[in-house]
């Protein structure tokens, strides 16, 4: 059986309230492109349509509204321990002891599947340490650059700070 | 030198050394998970300092947000890749390295 383009879950009203809610986020993308100058225009705003389209294709409607505090801690979050595992990992590479002890370690999520659990996966690669190696029904494997029983610490504090950005309890 | 160029010679200079720290550990590091580290985290903080140095040097602003565009693209490919990377290597039986 052939699937329908769009999934029947959502109305034609919500759809296109999400439609209006991104094209101007998609005409600031633009901009940003052509880096304001006007003579991209004639050719962007067609672009800009497809790009909405597109976009809801592929991601029909947030499941709940983002809310705004968890957004802000989470980008502060994301620029500090990001900073820190940089830095972390440069001073490894220089040390010439090579101070190593990985570990592959299996960590429980707490988050539903969804684009919670990606973000969360690519987040915990770019945080000091850590980087997701392998994802199996609930069961995220996690590489260390050094075994320690902080490490799981940290994680449940980073899934709790990706849930917090989606508005999910967890 | 203004104090802008100066500001913008030491993000510069910072970003350069992430990127050259990255690549010692990418030569340095004994296994291919060991190395993904390096890459994403150490040249992740570098292209973000050489990006806010750039972004000090622009004449239009424009300019600075696509800067800060490029990197938030190269943040979100490389942890992909990394992952990617990690995965296949896993999948595909590759040992960890563990300290003797």
């Amino acid at each position: 059986m052939q699937q329908p383009i769009f999934s029947d879950e959502l109305t034609w009203r919500d759809r296109l309230r999400y439609a209006l809610l991104r094209l101007p986020l998609f005409a600031l993308l633009w901009w940003i492109l052509i880096e304001g100058k006007l003579a991209g225009w004639w050719y962007g705003i067609p672009v800009i349509l497809l790009a909405v389209l597109v976009s809801l294709l592929l991601l029909p409607a947030p499941r709940q509204p983002r809310p705004l505090m968890g957004t802000v801690r989470f980008v502060g979050f994301f620029l500090w321990e990001s900073l820190r595992g940089g830095i972390d990992v440069a001073l490894r590479a220089i040390n010439p002891r090579l101070p190593l002890n990985p570990d592959l370690i299996d960590y429980s999520l707490r988050l539903p599947e969804g684009n919670a659990r990606i973000v969360l996966m690519n987040t915990i690669s770019l945080l000091p340490g850590t980087l997701s190696a392998n994802l199996r029904d609930d069961c995220l494997q996690v590489h260390t650059l050094d075994d320690n029983p902080q490490t799981m610490q940290s994680l449940e504090q980073v899934e709790t700070v990706v849930a917090q950005l989606f508005g999910i309890d967890i | 030198m203004g104090i802008i160029e100066w500001v913008t010679t030491i993000f510069l200079l910072a970003g350069a050394f992430f990127f050259f720290a990255g690549t010692l550990g990418l030569l340095r590091f004994p296994d291919v998970y060991n190395r993904l580290h390096a890459l994403t985290k150490a040249d992740n903080v570098g292209l973000g300092l050489i990006t806010i140095g750039l972004m000090l040097q622009v004449d239009n602003w424009v300019l600075a947000l696509k800067l800060l565009l490029i990197w938030f693209l190269v943040l979100l490919t490389s942890a992909t890749a990394a992952h990617l990377i990690a995965n296949a290597a896993l999948r595909g039986g590759l040992p960890l390295w563990r300290r003797p």
